[in-house]
């Protein structure tokens, strides 16, 4: 394959400024099981090229299912026309900020090829985990696991030559208690699906399924006799599933560069976040360090090069409340002025590469947990979302959670449903007053990010520990 | 692209190597491409041409799906062989898969050759037209322009073959200058019924008014809603609310409720395929024919959409509203929502209206509570001040919290005029309603 895409690229290089070329072979299992009983099995393998070429200052990308060489170089072609298109309507030159030729393998390390672990026992997993559900009101149950196994081979005409073999595993069981006009749902490990990581088989054994089946259909049958959660404003403390969700949406989104240069107006938004704030804003409270780390072992947007073959980095996008960096690809780090931070990501063979999010994270802080809820008279510990929605420049947010508990004089108490907290988003995270040590920190994994035309599903991470926020408006869904 | 010869000719060839078990295939080849512009200039212009096949094997009652999306011969035979593998050590299902026998199909998707052809070169004409006219105002535009062509085949071992093959045009624009801004959108089969010019004066026509915008305290209004913030709403409800299979397993609003009346005499929404206004799509992804479905009539909760697989388990119809192989736990969706007009005028439910709002656009609407349907999400690109009958001020955008069974409860007016919008998976066919019954829960300052 290798071959034929360097002859591509020879074919492409006098005629093109720049060109990139990507093939991408997916391979997925996915197998999801109600009540027991298996719903679906489901084993797949997506392959092909993505084409991608500036030409006279105008991008134009084209991409095929059919690896045939003839075939490629039709597409080559086309993706050049395209490009001439692109060139009648354009401002200004596209250019790319520099990077260095890389030639370079990664591989996720992983302990269990999660393919090579027998049907039978993922199987035997989610019948027994979903069985266990089935408790009392609660008449539906799920499980699902998730395994991909991604490899990717990159080059370009400035003679970048990069392999990579991505790992992913994921899964997560959920209960339904079911009663006379409502139902409430708990999921476990996280909800949506569950949790994810580049990782082996090893992180769904971890997961603990089985010890936690009892537990959350035990929770979803309380729910569904709980009181609805009070209104009014208060202290509540975030755990680590739901603030993940928190970060994504409220500041991994209105980081992403091309939001902020308009790119993604007319469809997901632009962001509060303008040029003029870079370094001159106050964005949370000085406890709030939020980073972009597509290097930790792991994370769901863990790699070793983004999909224009720069490598995986670290940067600060909020230090200590301070608003300090942005997502960026190639293209929109050079209207800064900056190198790109490896930002640049493409779902698959035929979506170019976007300003996407990788490993972002809120750093862990000092307090055990019980000195995070200690001083808290009367509030609200909040976990696994329900409902998120978030205005076109991320600003005004309204999150829903599975569960709500009390928290009456720094005491866990009684479970509410219905849960729903609101704010602002700087006005929020400069709320924010604790956040809990490095032991309850983790990389939620999120599968379902969901961005761009045409659309594309994206797999990222956010390492968060429980976090305390001070004078919150709560109230609860009818 | 695979023309229906191709299709018959491919099972006739691969139909052996399912060693004698049951087998449905699903193929869905496309071949589209998609001009996005940001600012006035194109900055993302890209093609696609793609093939999946579905492989569905019956081992008596073990079902096992392979996917891939290669035609390649080895790898084809392979795939199914990998298949039946699979179907022999899953454990069975809790109910006996069938299939549907050979089907008649009594319409068909709409094809248009200007469509198939339509080159990027031409999207990016049309892209220039409304730049050249909106930059005329001082205005910028971003949006998308979509072309494609989409066949899908479905053939099973009982004779079942359904082929189709349909165009498809997709718009969207927001133009923006400082703080006005304003939206629209178009979908159709055929490229020659998009009209940039008709397009760019509506926008022109929303964006000079979406000015100095003023805030209003939340609370409950009497809105009038676009066709586009209808079809939104619309498409949550059916997700919500009308898929059979949350209907049986009593997580629907409308579980226990068929039957009873619950809106104005006026409100009628269905599944309709044969509706003039929208794109039909002839037959499902088991090749069930697609049918008129009433899901509300006169007001009357009449029932949902189903599935083969829940029809299966329950006993029910399958409705012609399967989903893909791989999605097939979600349940069903409607492909063809279409809300029966009103006899009113746009400009009537403006100018009977005292105090209220106009709502062109929602942004990330997201469903609160599925049991009523409360949704929640914000307005953006053109909300307007309604008083004493005038579209007075436009306004900064508004976070609403809203039941659909109380917005519907409360319409009591409903256009004659109706648009097509995109929808979850299919096209939308709606009218303007204007009710009396919608909650902003927060504003924004912008």
């Amino acid at each position: 394959m290798r071959k034929i895409l360097k002859n591509i690229l020879d074919y492409l290089d006098s005629k093109v400024d720049y060109a990139d070329i990507r093939f991408v072979e997916t391979n997925r299992e996915n197998i999801e099981v109600e009540n027991g009983i298996l719903s679906t099995y489901n084993i797949s393998k997506d392959r092909g090229t993505g084409i991608r070429v500036l030409v006279n200052g105008a991008w134009g990308f084209a991409s095929s299912n059919d690896l045939k060489k003839e075939a490629l170089l039709k597409t080559a072609a086309k993706a050049v026309k395209i490009a001439i298109a692109s060139g009648m309507v354009k401002k200004e030159d596209i250019k790319l900020a520099p990077e260095e030729k890389h030639i370079a393998c990664y591989t996720t390390p992983i302990i269990k090829d999660p393919f090579k672990i027998s049907s039978t026992e993922k199987l035997e997993l989610l019948i027994k985990a979903t069985n266990l559900m089935l408790k009392d009101k609660v008449k539906k149950s799920e499980g699902s696991l998730d395994f991909y196994k991604t490899h990717k081979l990159f080059l370009s005409t400035e003679g970048s030559e990069i392999e990579q073999t991505l790992f992913e595993s994921g899964g997560g069981i959920a209960a339904y208690a079911i009663g006379e006009g409502d139902f409430q749902k708990r999921s476990y490990p996280s909800s949506f699906g569950g949790d994810y990581a580049t990782s082996g088989y090893e992180f769904i054994e971890k997961m603990r399924l089985l010890e936690n089946a009892e537990r959350i259909a035990g929770e979803a049958n309380e729910l569904l006799v709980a009181p609805l959660c009070p209104e009014g404003v208060m202290d509540i403390v975030l755990g680590g599933s739901q603030l993940a969700l928190q970060v994504h949406e409220s500041c991994g989104h209105p980081v992403e560069l091309d939001r902020v240069l308009g790119k993604e107006l007319s469809y997901a938004g632009g962001s509060f976040l303008t040029l003029d704030k870079l370094n001159h804003f106050t964005y949370g409270s000085p406890l709030v360090t939020i980073t972009a780390d597509a290097t930790l072992p792991g994370g769901l947007g863990t790699f070793g090069y983004d999909d224009e073959g720069v490598p995986a980095s670290k940067s600060f996008l909020v230090n200590k409340g301070k608003f300090t960096g942005y997502l960026t690809s190639r293209e929109d780090a050079f209207k800064l002025g900056l190198p790109s931070n490896g930002a640049a990501r493409a779902e698959s063979w035929n979506r170019i590469p976007l300003v996407r999010m990788t490993n972002i994270n809120l750093l862990p802080g000092n307090l055990e947990l019980d000195e995070i809820f200690s001083d808290i008279k009367q509030g609200l510990y909040l976990d696994f979302n329900k409902s998120w929605s978030i205005d076109d420049k991320r600003l005004n947010f309204q999150f829903s959670t599975e569960i709500a508990r009390e928290i009456k004089n720094g005491k866990l108490g009684k479970i509410y449903k219905n849960a729903v907290y609101h704010g602002i988003t700087p006005e929020f995270w400069s709320s924010c007053d604790g956040i809990s040590k490095e032991k309850y920190w983790h990389i939620w994994g999120v599968p379902n990010c969901g961005k761009g035309q045409p659309g594309q599903t994206m797999h990222v991470g956010h390492g968060t520990s429980p976090a305390r926020f001070r004078n919150i408006k709560v109230g609860a869904s009818k | 692209m695979k023309d229906k010869y191709f299709w018959e000719n491919f099972i006739e060839k691969v139909k052996k190597n399912f060693e004698g078990l049951d087998f449905e295939i699903v193929a869905m080849e496309n071949n589209s491409g998609l001009t996005r512009f940001a600012q006035s200039y194109i900055h993302q212009n890209v093609a696609e041409t793609n093939l999946n096949l579905t492989f569905k094997v019956i081992n008596k009652d073990k079902v096992s799906i392979v996917k891939l999306n290669s035609l390649d011969e080895s790898e084809v035979f392979k795939n199914i062989k990998r298949a039946i593998e699979l179907s022999k050590i899953i454990p069975k299902l809790d109910y006996h898969y069938s299939l549907l026998k050979s089907q008649d199909y009594k319409i068909k998707g709409e094809f248009s050759e200007e469509t198939a052809n339509f080159t990027p070169l031409n999207r990016a004409q049309q892209i220039i037209r409304l730049v050249k006219r909106v930059n005329q105002k001082g205005y910028e535009a971003s949006g998308a322009l979509e072309t494609g062509v989409e066949t899908v085949m479905v053939a099973n071992s009982e004779g079942l073959f359904a082929f189709d093959r349909e165009t498809k045009v997709d718009f969207n624009s927001v133009i923006t200058k400082d703080n006005s801004t304003a939206y629209h959108s178009f979908i159709n089969s055929n490229v020659n019924h998009l009209d940039i010019e008709r397009i760019s004066d509506e926008l022109l026509d929303t964006a000079l008014r979406n000015v100095d915008q003023v805030e209003i305290e939340p609370g409950v209004y009497t809105v009038v809603l676009s066709p586009e913030a209808v079809a939104e709403i619309l498409s949550e409800a059916d997700y919500a609310g009308f898929d059979g299979k949350l209907i049986m397993e009593g997580k629907s609003f409308i579980s226990g409720k068929q039957g009873k009346k619950l809106f104005p005499e006026s409100i009628t929404i269905s599944d309709d395929p044969f509706e003039k206004l929208t794109m039909p799509i002839p037959f499902d992804f088991v090749g069930c024919p697609r049918k008129k479905i009433d899901l509300i009539k006169d007001g009357v909760i009449v029932n949902g959409v189903f599935d083969h697989i829940t029809a299966i388990k329950y006993n029910m119809e399958c409705t012609g509203n399967t989903l893909p192989p791989e999605s097939a736990s979600m349940g069903a969706l409607s492909f063809n929502i279409v809300m029966k007009q009103g006899e009113d005028q746009l400009e009537d439910m403006i100018s009977n209206t005292k105090k209220g709002v106009y709502i062109n656009r929602f942004h990330y609407v997201n469903v609160l509570n599925p049991m009523n349907i409360e949704l929640t999400g914000m307005t953006r690109d053109g909300t307007f001040l309604i008083e004493n009958g005038k579209l007075t001020k436009a306004i900064k955008n508004m976070r609403f919290n809203t039941s659909v069974i109380d917005l519907l409860k409360g319409v009591d007016m409903i256009s004659r005029e109706r648009h097509t919008k995109s929808g979850f998976v299919g096209p939308v066919v709606a009218p303007y309603l204007r009710t009396n019954n919608f909650t902003f829960s927060s504003k924004t300052s912008f």
